[in-house]
């Protein structure tokens, strides 16, 4: 598909303005009822999902040119999918993949907000998105007693992802989640500094190409390796291997989990056990990754028709992706079942989740809007009563230390991974 | 048109450089609506000059008289979600979005009124109002709508009328940015007081400010309005909630709050069903009622979801003559006294007009959805179905006689459309009009005839335009009371040959309204796209009869 692909949908926008908030039937407290960061914090109906469809349509119709004012608007958002969310509730057309296709528009015709080349540059002469050496890809792991997989073999590889390769802050966590497979008796190995980036934020930026050549390299990588099954502890990452290498269609043919999926798994079967209190009253954040991006991708070929008059369907029958197959239950489960832990529900929870402000490369251009965004999650955690925040994602958990540090909050961040090391 | 560099350094200076623009990229996405095919055969209308986000009385009253120095039109709005809510009659000419005031700024539970800034919805305030014990009336174009527009400057229906009464008869007060940069300050508020009263002491003009229809921007901007409240005998917080898995548009109450109870009762025949609804509505018991339409069904998911459900009616041809025959009533109390009280009256005036009640109708969670829609609103789904649709909106005098001559005339019109294949119609299922009755029916009703069209279709869309203008009847033939409305806006075009046909029918009310336009006006700055001109164009006409103009910007 491509950006004009989605005309019909430019055209067909009404301009509801359901983007802007989460679906009415979860509105509960008037102080989170907002679900678009974008325009939350810029006000103008163009960061909206209807304005991009909008913006679309001009530019289409040769109203417009992708100048610098486009530019800002398009990248000006998480890519965060709760508009799309929204949207669909009533609507059968595609704000984010329009987005996503507008963007890779822009880079074919050369044109990337500055922060995010240097990202691109970095990642295409270090293979990360971190503009960090690839040779230090591995030291996060230094110390553990590990496989390494490119000179041995394992059932799983454990994927950290470049956030948490390259953030120093973070290392624990990627360290406390191979752990925790380790401690289960689960044969993991890890790819050091053989490791690289999945492709799926150089995607959201709009650089495709780069996307297919990381697709390739992980297939064949995992195949030499001979791994079965791949665990990543990072939300964007699975999100990428899940779903958007399926987009393209380049299926890594090995079983993909996320580290929550495979926790609970090892707990269902005893490997592992959640016997020491924690005594905390925690949220959980649902990552975008994790939750509606998550949701597994569906192909579909065919075209559009009219029945009973002018009704518009689709042959063959067109399942749209509307949020609800994305990873919800897990993590909680997992958190419920930790003992002495007290798990409240924010506002904006699972499909309609605000997002933490990182994603889509806002974290890389937008630093300062990336901050708000997160610093606003904070205060839904806070107003909830949770001492903690818990995310499943580096990203997310970055985003928020930051915010909370910019903000002055004093709430705690964990992800996940760092509870359950807690009660075993 | 671009504004000139002083015209635009003035607006600069009150409102400051991050809250105006002129970027054709932004200003693109403030003249993109719904509807706007239909009206220019174009999805875009005018582009701005320029948009901006002011964010006080003070800022707005500082551009209008800036309009007014150099002969800019302006028009402002809140979520923007109408027909002709973007538009600008001329290309000199700029968007005030009001997104930055969205303050509730009381609930006085004492004295059941609240006082709103512009882009508060409907929604948030049916949610704040709650914690109160009050509510707010459903609007009928969703919950993004803004409670001001709805209230002060717009026409529409919806099912809690008979409770809430139409828009206009709850403004209590306003703060009023007139056309020539003047505040004004409605009521109460004129005479210094809290805006607690609309009619005074002070000036009233609450029929100026509005009348029946509104006037849509044409006669300057409200910047706060004190509207009435209503009890809300529900939960001052709820949850709808669906099963993992399921599409978000599933999200349901998992059933009728204490405090309301819902009946649907299906009659043998559209005329029982019409005297049903008015001993319903003298008996004054009901919080909300609705003809012929439930929102009793589980919420499609997409188009296809709904197709595939469709074809099902197929084994079931009465399925639109039932629904068109059933009435829901929803009554609440505070008391369960009160409520066995109504429920009791229900129960016999159902009786007496041999009601019954559908088991598939009167279900636990039916009768959730259709509180949800009622109460609520479900949005406008009905835009997903084609891409468009066109409700027209006519307003009899409530009587029986009268709601059926017009659900008839309506019904047959629709009719005729819908078996030519131009607009969306289920194989054997004949729909009908449907009604929201004001105030108990003693102030009229306003039924609301869908066309469910697809604007992007060449023929679709030019039966849509016959289709209306039938429905509009101009010509009189129908001989109901009442001008016709199109969904929100009387006017059914940008410069309506409405106004210029009905006006001598009806006391040449068009003439007064150009009077008032003019007088509060006089530089002719506020846009009238969605009023009137301040003077008639010479359009054609055909034997005295003024032609419609679709299709021309």
């Amino acid at each position: 598909m491509t950006w004009q692909d989605y005309t019909h949908d430019m055209q067909r926008c009404t301009r509801c303005s359901y983007c802007k908030w989460i679906p009415y039937r979860y509105m509960r407290n008037t102080d989170f009822i907002e679900g678009c960061p974008a325009v939350a914090r810029y006000n103008w109906h163009a960061y909206a999902a209807g304005g991009k469809f909008n913006m679309a349509y001009s530019l289409l119709q040769g109203r417009i040119d992708i100048d610098d004012t486009f530019l800002d608007v398009l990248y000006r958002c998480q890519m965060d999918g709760s508009c799309d969310v929204s949207c669909k509730v009533q609507q059968d057309i595609e704000p984010l993949q329009l987005m996503q296709e507008l963007r890779i528009k822009c880079v074919e015709e050369g044109k990337l907000p500055p922060p995010h080349l240097m990202v691109i540059h970095g990642l295409r002469k270090e293979d990360n998105m971190m503009q960090s050496l690839k040779s230090d890809r591995g030291k996060w792991a230094e110390g553990l007693d590990v496989k390494d997989l490119t000179v041995e073999q394992a059932e799983v590889v454990y994927h950290a992802g470049c956030r948490y390769s390259f953030d120093k802050e973070l290392w624990p966590v990627a360290r406390a989640g191979l752990s925790l497979l380790q401690k289960a008796g689960v044969d993991v190995g890890i790819m050091g500094a053989e490791e690289a980036c999945c492709g799926g934020r150089a995607y959201e930026l709009g650089c495709s190409g780069e996307m297919e050549k990381y697709a390739q390299h992980q297939m064949e990588t995992f195949r030499t390796a001979g791994v079965k099954t791949l665990v990543t502890p990072c939300a964007d990452c699975y999100a990428c291997f899940k779903v958007l290498y399926d987009k393209i269609g380049r299926e890594l043919g090995i079983e993909v989990f996320h580290i929550t999926q495979y926790l609970e798994r090892l707990l269902k079967e005893g490997r592992l056990k959640l016997t020491k209190k924690v005594p905390l009253t925690v949220t959980y954040h649902d990552p975008c990754h994790l939750g509606r991006l998550s949701e597994p991708w569906v192909h579909w070929q065919g075209k559009e028709i009219k029945v009973e008059g002018q009704m518009i369907v689709h042959d063959p029958p067109k399942k749209f992706r509307r949020g609800a197959g994305g990873v919800y239950e897990t993590p909680r489960n997992i958190l419920k079942s930790i003992p002495g832990l007290k798990l409240v529900e924010m506002y904006r929870i699972k499909e309609y989740a605000w997002c933490c402000g990182a994603g889509g490369g806002v974290i890389d251009a937008y630093p300062e809007f990336a901050v708000w965004t997160g610093a606003e999650r904070l205060r839904e955690a806070g107003a909830v009563g949770a001492e903690a925040i818990v995310s499943a994602c580096p990203w997310c958990k970055r985003n928020f230390l930051d915010a909370a540090k910019e903000t002055g909050n004093d709430i705690k961040v964990y992800d996940l991974i760092e509870l359950v090391e807690k009660a075993i | 048109m671009k504004l000139a560099k002083q015209e635009y350094r003035a607006l600069e200076y009150i409102v400051g450089k991050e809250y105006i623009t002129q970027e054709p990229a932004i200003l693109d996405t403030y003249n993109q609506v719904w509807g706007n095919q239909f009206f220019f055969d174009d999805k875009h209308s005018t582009r701005p000059s320029a948009v901006v986000l002011p964010a006080s009385t003070d800022e707005i009253q500082a551009i209008v008289r800036v309009c007014n120095e150099y002969g800019i039109l302006f028009k402002a709005f809140s979520s923007g979600f109408e027909y002709l809510s973007l538009a600008l009659e001329k290309e000199k000419g700029i968007l005030l979005d009001l997104k930055r005031m969205n303050r509730v700024l009381e609930i006085d539970t004492k004295n059941m009124r609240a006082v709103v800034e512009p882009y508060v919805s409907v929604y948030r305030l049916q949610l704040e109002a709650a914690k109160h014990g009050l509510y707010t009336g459903r609007i009928g174009v969703g919950y993004s709508a803004g409670v001001v527009a709805a209230e002060c400057c717009h026409h529409g229906c919806q099912h809690t009328m008979v409770f809430t009464s139409g828009y206009g008869r709850n403004v209590l007060g306003v703060e009023w940015v007139l056309p020539t940069g003047e505040v004004l300050k409605m009521g109460t508020g004129e005479s210094g007081g809290e805006l607690f009263s609309a009619d005074g002491p002070g000036f009233s003009l609450r029929g100026i400010l509005r009348g029946r229809t509104g006037a849509n921007g044409g006669h300057g901007i409200i910047t706060k309005a004190s509207v009435k409240l209503y009890p809300w005998y529900g939960p001052a917080e709820w949850r709808q909630s669906k099963e993992p898995g399921e599409p978000p548009s599933r999200g349901q109450l998992p059933e009728v709050p204490d405090g309301y109870k819902v009946f649907i009762p299906t009659f043998a025949n559209i005329d029982d069903a019409l005297e049903a609804a008015v001993e319903f509505c003298h008996a004054e018991i009901l919080y909300a009622l609705s003809i012929g339409m439930l929102g009793t069904a589980v919420p499609p998911e997409g188009n296809d979801e709904e197709w595939a459900m469709l074809q099902n009616l197929e084994a079931y041809p009465e399925a639109g003559e039932v629904s068109r025959n059933s009435l829901v009533l929803i009554i609440g109390g505070q008391s369960a006294r009160e409520l066995q009280y109504r429920q009791k009256c229900v129960l016999a005036i159902t009786e007496k007009w041999g009601g019954r009640f559908l088991p598939h109708f009167n279900e636990p969670e039916a009768l959730a959805r259709s509180f949800v829609d009622m109460i609520w609103s479900n949005g406008v789904p009905a835009l997903r179905v084609t891409g468009d649709f066109l409700p027209s909106s006519s307003s009899p005098d409530g009587s029986p006689d009268m709601l059926k001559k017009l659900a008839e005339r309506e019904a047959e019109i629709s009719r005729r459309y819908e078996q030519s294949g131009a607009f969306y119609s289920v194989r054997n299922v004949k729909r009908g009009i449907s009604w929201r009755p004001e105030e108990n029916l003693s102030t009229g009703a306003q039924g609301i005839s869908v066309a469910l069209y697809d604007p992007y279709d060449p023929a679709s869309l030019e039966a849509a335009r016959r289709f209306i203008s039938e429905l509009f009847d101009p010509r009189g033939k129908f001989q109901r009371f009442g001008v016709p409305a199109r969904g929100g806006c009387l006017q059914i075009e940008s410069v309506t040959h409405v106004h210029q046909n009905w006006g001598p029918r009806y006391d040449n009310y068009d003439l007064w309204l150009r009077k008032i336009k003019k007088m509060l006006d006089p530089k002719a700055v506020a846009d009238w796209s969605a009023y009137i001109p301040p003077d008639y164009p010479h359009y054609p006409q055909e034997g005295g009869y003024v032609l419609p103009s679709y299709g021309k910007k």
